[in-house]
């Protein structure tokens, strides 16, 4: 670059006085004229939304952003937060890269740039990491997908025990311990309506905070209702894996009469056709809920390995034909995808936002905060059972899962009976 | 590790005494553990190949496999071209890249520090994964062989076909590359600039030309690894640094830069971990590949056939 011929050189540095100018020019008249023009635009609240947008998570964590930016859109194109004079939401983007450290570095960025609220993150751990981050700056944040208990119940007992003054952190997502309750009544409900009385649950789950967390659930929650089939055995295993033959290999020699998984979408990949090639003698693989076993993309790589899985998941209520409308809508903008477990609750997540903005008729955080402690909502797509509401840790106790079952290559919601629209093939035929 | 598992039906599981299933169990896990041994072997050479020659660490290797893998991908979903014949081409992809690679960029920090050229191949693992994610999104993916579903049982304990092929053709690869190494005047030529770069410049070696065609090479090999794990393992962008780790960790096993070391560690590893599974809970097994590198190091510290640095 130095050896170029004088002529350039001289452009060049023409060319960034000039833009130093132009830079301290527009800055001037940023700081002069912009609040004129702020008054005369549409007001925005921003909402930091973060997911992860690349990593292994990159698949859900795409489908929340596009669940969310589609919300944000129907609420702008309908008249914005009427309370607030039209207000329109505004999301400023955020990338966990599947990392909890990044989470954390977005979070602040995303709040450094304007947010007023965070929503996010998809995976425990990175949500885990911006809870600090929420309650120290004072930003409501509403957890729209993350299943691990303590990261609404470790700041509701910092408040309880008066080391924080207010509590900034939300869910509306089903818990762990909510997971493991459900999945427990569900594969027992499931069994006694099939006639069957499978005895040997293995239990297989991928090792991570969220993977851990949704185990011990399921665990605690079939100590609690002793049914009566029993998990004979539980293997975890290390996230994401590069094999699992020995995993299943050792499952197979537990003898099972069913096999529980746990996983993320690369391991779901291994374990399926694992599950296949060592001929485990199983009625069926029914899952306590995680992601890796209904997404669009896995559908189309393990395409009969998958026939007949079931998993209790937070899933859509395809009975709302606004459901049906936004489902439609949603395979347009993604290329052809499900709406589902991701998209889903980050959709409801904007639009119970713009619910609480409704209703708190301020953008202060602690009347946000006020608002969100009063919700009591019932415009949500996905399958609640009951009105939305936050109890005394900050979650939505109705929240709650329904168990889908992969029949004809797609996934339908087959229990309870008021969420089902398709009876369940259990026990599945023999191959 | 059962709670609440106190009716008379339930069976304490695993490690309460060797019964016959689990001598099954074990010699099923070897036998797994040493098929997918061959990919780790595969994987390794091709990285201590790099490092034996020009010395430069390549922190690209795993995400060199994932372009490996979706190349794979590409000609069986495009073309129609089975993986276990479609390595090659793979393979031929990734010599190119590599050779490029080492032309374009990698030739101009031969001699910088350590920390420099780290940089540089941290900075093209983070564009290979970007472009991978770009070009072909963040859905896993794998490859649909024929192979993907057959087994041969042999009693208790099945082989899998899919894992054997792999296994051969791996085993082979080395071979092959052991052959031109030792048998061919460019291959006398390589280990003579990896044994005494002045005097390889005295004789009058073209080096540049010799660390392009080994930077190439070690991008073959991890290239054809990752074809041919492509129906076994699948893969997403963000899966290099993962297999970066585990090439690190078997060439420093079998010794920096020694290719026997980095064949026999990769075996080594993946029974290791397979056995790791079986004794302990499968969530350690990387527990067992990484506290089998700091035994190795602390009784042999350059490695299992490494020689003492000089």
């Amino acid at each position: 670059m130095s050896d170029r011929p004088g002529p350039s050189r001289m452009h060049r540095r023409t060319f960034l006085q000039a833009s130093a100018k132009a830079a301290g020019a527009a800055a001037g008249a940023a700081a002069l004229g912009f609040p004129a023009v702020l008054r005369a635009q549409v007001p925005t609240f921003k909402v930091g939304a973060v997911h992860p947008i690349t990593g292994p998570l990159a698949e859900p964590g795409q489908a929340c952003r596009l669940g969310a930016q589609m919300a944000a859109d129907a609420i702008n194109s309908a008249g914005g937060i009427k309370s607030l004079n039209g207000m329109k939401i505004d999301l400023i983007l955020g990338d966990t890269q599947t990392k909890p450290d990044v989470g954390r570095t977005e979070a602040e960025r995303v709040i450094n740039q304007g947010a007023q609220m965070l929503m996010g993150s998809f995976d425990s751990g990175s949500t885990q990491a911006m809870v600090p981050v929420a309650q120290q700056r004072r930003v409501p944040f509403l957890v729209d997908i993350a299943a691990a208990d303590p990261i609404t119940a470790n700041v509701a007992k910092a408040v309880k025990e008066g080391q924080q003054k207010t509590q900034y952190v939300y869910r509306n997502f089903p818990t762990g311990s909510s997971f493991g309750k459900k999945a427990v009544q569900y594969f027992t409900e499931v069994f006694q309506e099939a006639k069957v009385s499978p005895k040997r649950v293995v239990l297989m789950y991928c090792n991570d905070l969220f993977g851990q967390n949704n185990a011990k659930g399921f665990q605690a929650a079939h100590a609690a209702a002793k049914p009566s089939w029993d998990i004979v055995e539980v293997i975890p295993w290390p996230e994401p894996p590069q094999d699992l033959s020995t995993e299943v290999s050792r499952a197979k020699a537990a003898r099972p009469d069913i096999i529980a998984p746990i996983t993320r979408p690369a391991s779901a990949q291994l374990l399926l056709p694992e599950i296949r090639k060592q001929r485990l003698d199983i009625m069926g693989i029914v899952g306590p809920g995680s992601p890796g076993l209904y997404e669009a993309g896995q559908l189309a790589t393990l395409k009969e390995d998958l026939e007949y899985v079931m998993s209790s998941l937070p899933w859509a209520n395809f009975k709302n034909p606004r459901t049906q409308k936004v489902a439609e809508d949603y395979q347009k903008r993604s290329g052809g995808k499900t709406f589902d477990t991701n998209s889903g609750y980050s959709y409801d997540g904007i639009l119970l936002i713009a619910d609480i903005l409704e209703r708190a008729k301020s953008t202060d955080p602690d009347a946000i905060v006020e608002a969100i402690h009063k919700t009591n909502w019932s415009g949500g797509l996905m399958q609640y059972a009951g009105p939305v509401t936050f109890n005394e840790l900050g979650d939505n106790p109705n929240a709650v899962t329904t168990m889908i079952q992969i029949l004809g290559g797609k996934p339908v919601a087959v229990w309870p009976r008021e969420a089902a629209v398709q009876k369940f093939v259990f026990p599945r035929p023999k191959a | 590790m059962a709670p609440g598992g106190r009716g008379p039906e339930v069976r304490v599981p695993a490690s309460q005494g060797v019964s016959r299933l689990d001598a099954a169990l074990i010699a099923q896990s070897l036998l797994s553990g040493l098929l997918f041994g061959g990919v780790y072997s595969l994987m390794a050479v091709g990285l201590t190949l790099i490092f034996g020659v020009m010395r430069v660490v390549n922190f690209a290797h795993g995400d060199m496999m994932v372009w490996g893998m979706y190349l794979a991908w590409l000609l069986a979903t495009r073309a129609g071209i089975d993986p276990y014949v479609g390595f090659v081409l793979c393979a031929a992809a990734l010599f190119g890249l590599g050779y490029l690679i080492q032309r374009a960029l990698v030739g101009r920090v031969v001699d910088a520090p350590h920390e420099m050229q780290i940089l540089l191949m941290l900075g093209v693992a983070l564009v290979l994964e970007n472009s991978a994610l770009v070009a072909f999104g963040p859905d896993p993916q794998r490859v649909r062989s024929p192979l993907r579903a057959a087994t041969v049982w042999l009693g208790p304990v099945f082989v899998d076909v899919a894992r054997l092929v792999t296994f051969v053709l791996a085993m082979l690869l080395t071979l092959a590359l052991y052959l031109f190494l030792t048998r061919t005047d460019l291959g006398r030529t390589m280990r003579a600039a990896a044994d005494n770069l002045y005097g390889a410049r005295v004789i009058g070696a073209d080096v540049g030309r010799v660390y392009a065609v080994a930077f190439g090479i070690g991008a073959a090999c991890v290239g054809a690894a990752g074809a041919l794990v492509s129906p076994i393992l699948p893969f997403q962008p963000a899966g290099g640094l993962g297999l970066s780790v585990a090439s690190f960790n078997i060439v420093i096993i079998g010794g920096m830069g020694s290719l026997p070391g980095a064949f026999l560690g990769g075996l080594l590893v993946s029974v290791a971990e397979s056995l790791g599974a079986v004794f302990l809970s499968p969530s350690m097994k990387e527990l067992v590949s990484f506290s089998l590198l700091i035994v190795i190091l602390l009784f042999r510290p350059a490695g299992l056939f490494g020689r003492a640095a000089t």
